[in-house]
């Protein structure tokens, strides 16, 4: 069942083609990892994806739900219903302890709900580091917030931006771990990642070049050589 | 958790955890706040200091007899100065003038009451002492002491009619005004010596009230009192109120141009949370929030520093007061609950409209700034 769904995606910056053409199909449960140098035009379309940013020409569609109709508010409502972002960054509320911020994510989205916050933590394995700030967690420990903040609301897309770009090894296999049992848990994964270790967990590779797709494999067509070449 | 009680904890753990930034915005509103309530409550005490400082310079009213008569019973005089508010009454010196002889010399004589006069004329200096009361020592004008060549501690002889007698000088008075040519004897000796017991020529009446409530007196008085004049002494009364109405009009611009710096001061420093908090609002946007959490957000802060620094300044405001009084009118001031509360509100509005510009700017900011990494 296709969970998402882009149709001639293109993204134009004033004489700078930032994506063209993208087709593209994600289906509920699967794990695509997005692949390319720096401005190939990964994050555009993560931004599109994500109901962030409005593509020039093109389609849309998640869970039914076409985009290019939708206003602002409308595309935030979308983004706080169906998608769990993690960042490169963390991108966490610095004066919110570790449940704060997870809870910031379900107070926006319905009703702040203590337990089950603690619960999402503790299935990252951060239940004891629940009242510390930001500040004073590590920075794999703050990506592992980041993923439980991104799963509080039940969000039936995961987009994840470079989510062990900032770790070292030991805490970028932790988060690793915690994404490949979401994926097997049956939750829908779009990762963009420079690593072809990490684009070998996922299960199709896309690899963008010059804002187009130049590459799309999956792991049973050879994805290993497709991101290892990216 | 309520969606309430998160609202709550992000607003404070946004101030207490951000310390260093959000007291730069407390103490603009302090300050703001401070001057505020200090001048408002200045603004409030000034007619009633002033009005204190200008019963120094005498009477501000008069009690004049009614038509041709020469004299008023002291008994009208006092059914008159009943009408006026006793708790704002500074003194009430009646005179009953007339000629004696003293030392053989015909001169002005003035009976008085002389701790009365004291009160209402304190700008009078004496060499000399001060009169006891009923004791029979007089005072004399420093030019008729002149021309009688008599010193304090000497005794003249009063004459009027068939009664004569001894009165030793206590002291001699220096006005730079008429007083000088009188002699000043207690009242009642006088009204004995003249055959006009009971009675007195005029009234001179110091009291703190505004020319208006002055007005209003002279009218409620004539009418109740047919037997009373009262006149305005309008040099005084119109000194007093211009000065005022100067000084307030000068606070009261002060504290609209403070007020305006402090709207200036907060937005500024609004603009510059705003400005380093591009990305937690991102974030937020990000996370799903719509414009309207953000705003409410930004202005729950705003206001929580109004009220903070509100009630900062609004006790540092009071002593700031209490000081200029101190120092400049000598007196204190007592703690006013309404400017309080008024100098609170006020802070939470100016900060409150300070917040807008940057509140809309914070929405403006665009969620894929998070992606980016901009």
């Amino acid at each position: 069942m296709n969970i998402l769904e882009l149709r001639d995606i293109s993204m134009i910056y004033g004489t700078v083609k930032a994506l063209q053409d993208i087709n593209l199909t994600v289906q509920k449960g699967e794990w695509v990892a997005l692949m390319g140098p720096s401005g190939s035009g990964k994050t555009t379309l993560m931004n599109i994806i994500g109901c962030m940013d409005k593509a020039s020409r093109g389609s849309v569609v998640l869970d039914g739900v076409e985009f290019s109709q939708l206003n602002a508010k409308q595309l935030t409502a979308i983004r706080r219903d169906k998608i769990g972002l993690v960042f490169q960054q963390f991108h966490l509320v610095p004066y919110l302890t570790a449940l704060e911020n997870v809870m910031v994510a379900q107070y926006y989205h319905s009703m702040p709900d203590e337990q089950e916050a603690m619960a999402a933590l503790e299935r990252v394995g951060l239940a004891e580091r629940a009242r510390h700030l930001p500040s004073q967690l590590s920075g794999g420990e703050q990506q592992r917030v980041c993923i439980a903040r991104a799963l509080i609301n039940y969000p039936m897309l995961i987009l994840a931006d470079e989510p062990t770009g900032n770790l070292d090894e030991a805490n970028a296999n932790i988060v690793l771990r915690l994404f490949q049992e979401l994926h097997q848990e049956g939750h829908t994964i779009i990762m963009v990642t420079h690593d072809p270790d990490v684009g070998k967990l996922a299960e199709r590779c896309i690899m963008l070049d010059h804002g187009k797709i130049v590459q799309h494999s999956n792991r049973y067509e050879g994805v290993a050589k497709a991101c290892v070449n990216g | 958790m309520t969606k309430y009680t998160m609202y709550s904890k992000m607003i404070v753990h946004s101030l207490l955890r951000r310390r260093s930034r959000m007291f730069v915005a407390l103490l603009a509103v302090a300050i703001g706040a401070t001057v505020l309530s200090g001048l408002v409550t200045i603004y409030y005490d000034v007619p009633r200091q002033m009005g204190r400082e200008f019963r120094s310079y005498g009477a501000n009213l008069i009690l004049i007899p009614a038509g041709d008569s020469q004299v008023v019973a002291e008994t009208d005089v006092a059914r008159a100065t009943e009408l006026l508010p006793q708790e704002q009454l500074v003194g009430i010196a009646s005179y009953l003038y007339g000629r004696i002889k003293v030392n053989e010399q015909p001169i002005m004589v003035a009976g008085i009451h002389f701790q009365e006069v004291k009160k209402v004329s304190p700008f009078w200096q004496i060499r000399g002492n001060w009169p006891e009361e009923q004791a029979g020592d007089i005072l004399i004008g420093a030019e008729v002491a002149e021309l009688l060549k008599v010193e304090p501690g000497q005794s003249v002889t009063l004459a009027a009619g068939e009664s004569e007698r001894k009165a030793k000088v206590a002291g001699i008075v220096r006005t730079g005004g008429t007083e000088e040519n009188y002699i000043f004897t207690d009242l009642p000796m006088l009204q004995q010596m003249l055959n006009k017991e009971g009675q007195v020529s005029v009234t001179q009446v110091s009291v703190m009230a505004t020319e208006a409530e002055l007005t209003t007196f002279t009218k409620t008085a004539g009418d109740k009192v047919p037997a009373v004049t009262p006149r305005l002494v309008k040099r005084v009364t119109q000194s007093e109120e211009m000065v005022l109405g100067k000084l307030q009009a000068l606070v009261y611009l002060v504290t609209i141009v403070v007020l305006l710096l402090t709207l200036i001061c907060v937005a500024t420093t609004m603009m510059a949370v705003v400005a380093e908090r591009r990305k937690e609002i991102g974030l937020k946007k990000a996370l799903g929030a719509e414009n309207r959490s953000i705003v409410l957000e930004f202005l729950g802060e705003g206001l929580m520093l109004g009220l903070l620094g509100g009630l900062l300044g609004t006790v540092l405001g009071f002593f700031f007061a209490q000081s200029v009084s101190v120092n400049v009118f000598g007196r204190m001031i007592s703690f006013q609950p309404l400017i309080a509360c008024m100098a609170l509100i006020v802070s939470i509005m100016v900060t409150g409209v300070a917040c807008l510009i940057p509140v809309k700017t914070a929405t403006s900011v665009e969620p894929a700034i998070v992606l980016r990494g901009e």
